[in-house]
């Protein structure tokens, strides 16, 4: 009965599995294949990457989202980490508000939010580019990093502070020389995982690109538009490994963490 | 006059509605080990917390020589603690640990701080553990980095809270002599907190023994465990048979009491005066007593129950006036008695005490 069992869970996996990663790798294969047509494979080819690197719309898109990614990612490790330390210190009702109020811009939905981002940016007549995009994907990205942050914090032992302040430390030298050292890794992994959310945000990009600054995905949606290109599969493999490699990344720092005993 | 080290000035604290402290007054003289001892939720660690500034006390005041620290906080005061779970930075090796606090204080240049880190780390005898991370040390050593970490500071008062309660009995035991001899050595004023008697009585000076947020009594180990002045300390120090007699005749030095039908001496509390025709309380040690088989002066009658042979120990259970007692005794007596047997009890003088009876109740559970 167990083995039986057993098997059936072995098969449901892969089927599982398959299902999940086939599209992925056909994406990948396609973007190898020399034919424009996705119906038949007619050879090896490495001309969809050349053409797209020679693709200046597409090089100044990729320049584009990894600007924002990037200033996004460490605008909202700063910004989370500090919301994350603060909370420490302050009344349970004002935590729990605090906390409240930073799940609520991940349970908007993204149409919404991006209509309200639109208007609001309008009003403030801010023009619309890197400034808009920063601070728009920073509004969704914060949350991961006070939430990642916060919990590490929570494991760790208040009489570590507490001993901190009575050696001599000041509340600012107990943050800098106890509290972020032993967050580090937490702030890594919650930025990579920004970083990540950032580079591939559509919905809300949408609203906040402006004319002359595209972010990759929009671009690659806009291109959508006159059908699937084999460029187009060329360029989703690149991200797909940019993204492994960022998740990896995040998941190595995962783990060291782990190992240190607090 | 020289003014005591710290003067604690009837200090009081809430925790909600809860009135934690209530009106403590004692003062800590420089180089004494004094030990705040009681049962769990006694107050005596927040006591401690109060005196390093991680709580705040609602009235009364601290005195540090003399002058108030009451608002001074806790990275400002010469005081250190040493935390009960050592409370140890995981994130630096022994080295960064102990130098912490002179390298957040800047209060001296690396050449002088890696002298001085070699210094404490000789004292607390861990030389060559300087690179080591505090997960790869054991309970015991991790204990004497901390003492180290607090050391270096030189503080006017080292607190600790409760250092030994995670280590197993054997090192317990060792590190109450060490910390004994650390204190001697170096000659800081350790305010030691802990709830077991006989680390109390190892190694202070003097012991404040603490219940329900109240000071019990102060004194030296021996008073405290000789002279208890209430119901309090008699039952939490040491194991007391305690037995309720009336007061027939006082005189200077020793009251004849009466139990049941026998009629002994006791010698008298120093703190209370006892009137004749009162009841009153008689605790007498259960290590302090001994069986008699004879006829014998100034003992109680009683029936022997059971007896135990416990290793180095007898212990053997006893009724006298259809109250049970317990003897325990160290050595084989000469008397060879069964259960069922009537003995004679006889004790040691001092071993005895009597207390005027209180209104909370003989029986009450520590």
């Amino acid at each position: 009965m167990r083995l039986k069992a057993r098997k059936f869970d072995t098969f449901y996996l892969s089927l599982f599995f398959v299902a999940l990663y086939l599209p992925v790798l056909s994406v990948i294969l396609y973007s190898f294949n020399a034919s424009p047509s996705t119906a038949q494979w007619t050879g090896f080819t490495f001309d969809w990457y050349r053409m797209l690197f020679r693709d200046r719309v597409i090089v100044e898109a990729f320049k584009v989202s990894m600007e924002v990614a990037l200033i996004t990612s460490v605008l909202s490790a700063i910004l989370g980490t500090a919301s994350a330390v603060i909370s420490m210190w302050v009344t349970d009702r004002m935590k729990s508000a605090i906390q409240g109020m930073m799940i609520l811009p991940l349970l908007i939905p993204e149409v919404a939010l991006g209509i309200a981002l639109l208007i609001f940016f309008n009003a403030l007549r801010l023009p619309f580019g890197h400034l808009t995009l920063v601070l728009s994907h920073s509004l969704f990205c914060v949350p991961y990093v006070y939430i990642m942050v916060q919990l590490r914090l929570k494991e760790i032992d208040r009489s570590i502070l507490e001993s901190a302040r009575d050696l001599g430390a000041t509340t600012w030298q107990t943050v800098r020389t106890v509290i972020l050292p032993l967050v580090i890794p937490s702030i890594i992994t919650a930025s990579l995982l920004a970083l990540a959310m950032s580079l591939d945000d559509v919905i809300i990009s949408t609203y906040m690109s402006g004319p002359k600054t595209t972010t990759l995905p929009v671009h690659i949606f806009s291109m959508m538009r006159v059908g699937v290109t084999p460029k187009v599969n060329a360029l989703c493999t690149l991200i797909l490994v940019g993204m492994f490699i960022v998740v990896g990344l995040s998941q190595l720092f995962n783990k060291k963490q782990h190992k240190e005993d607090l | 006059m020289k003014p005591p080290l710290l003067n604690l000035i009837n200090i009081n604290k809430y925790f909600g509605d809860v009135h934690v402290l209530k009106d403590i007054s004692f003062t800590i003289e420089q180089g004494e080990f004094l030990t705040l001892l009681g049962p769990s939720g006694c107050g005596k660690t927040t006591l401690l917390r109060c005196i390093a500034g991680l709580e705040s006390v609602h009235s009364g005041d601290i005195l540090l020589n003399g002058s108030s620290i009451k608002g001074i906080a806790p990275n400002k005061r010469n005081v250190n603690t040493v935390f009960q779970n050592y409370a140890l930075f995981p994130h630096l090796n022994v080295y960064d640990n102990i130098a912490y606090g002179p390298r957040v204080k800047k209060s001296m240049k690396e050449a002088e701080l890696k002298e001085r880190v070699r210094d404490v780390l000789d004292l607390v005898q861990m030389l060559g553990y300087e690179k080591r991370m505090p997960h790869q040390l054991s309970g015991g050593q991790r204990q004497r980095i901390a003492i180290a970490r607090a050391l270096i500071n030189e503080p006017a008062i080292l607190l600790l809270d409760e250092p030994l309660g995670a280590l197993d009995l054997k090192l317990r035991k060792h590190m109450q002599t060490e910390l004994a001899h650390l204190q001697k050595k170096t000659g800081t004023t350790f305010v030691y907190v802990t709830h077991d008697q006989e680390e109390a009585l190892n190694m202070s000076d003097r012991i404040v023994v603490i219940d329900q947020g109240k000071v019990q009594q102060l004194g030296s180990p021996r008073d405290i465990y000789n002279n208890p002045v209430n119901l309090f300390v008699t039952t939490f120090i040491g194991d007391r048979n305690i037995m309720q007699v009336e007061v027939l005749e006082t005189k200077e030095t020793h009251s004849k009491v009466k139990l049941g039908d026998n009629i002994v001496s006791i010698r008298n509390p120093k703190q209370h005066r006892l009137e004749s025709g009162q009841a009153a309380t008689l605790a007498i040690h259960m290590d302090k007593m001994r069986v008699s088989c004879d006829e014998t002066p100034n003992a109680l009658k009683a029936e022997v129950l059971s007896i135990h042979y416990a290793g180095s120990q007898i212990r053997m259970e006893l009724k006298v006036d259809d109250k049970m007692i317990t003897v325990v005794e160290y050595q084989k007596t000469d008397c060879e008695c069964e259960i069922g047997d009537l003995v004679y009890v006889v004790w040691e003088d001092h071993g005895a005490i009597l207390l005027p009876l209180e209104d909370s109740g003989v029986e009450r559970e520590v």
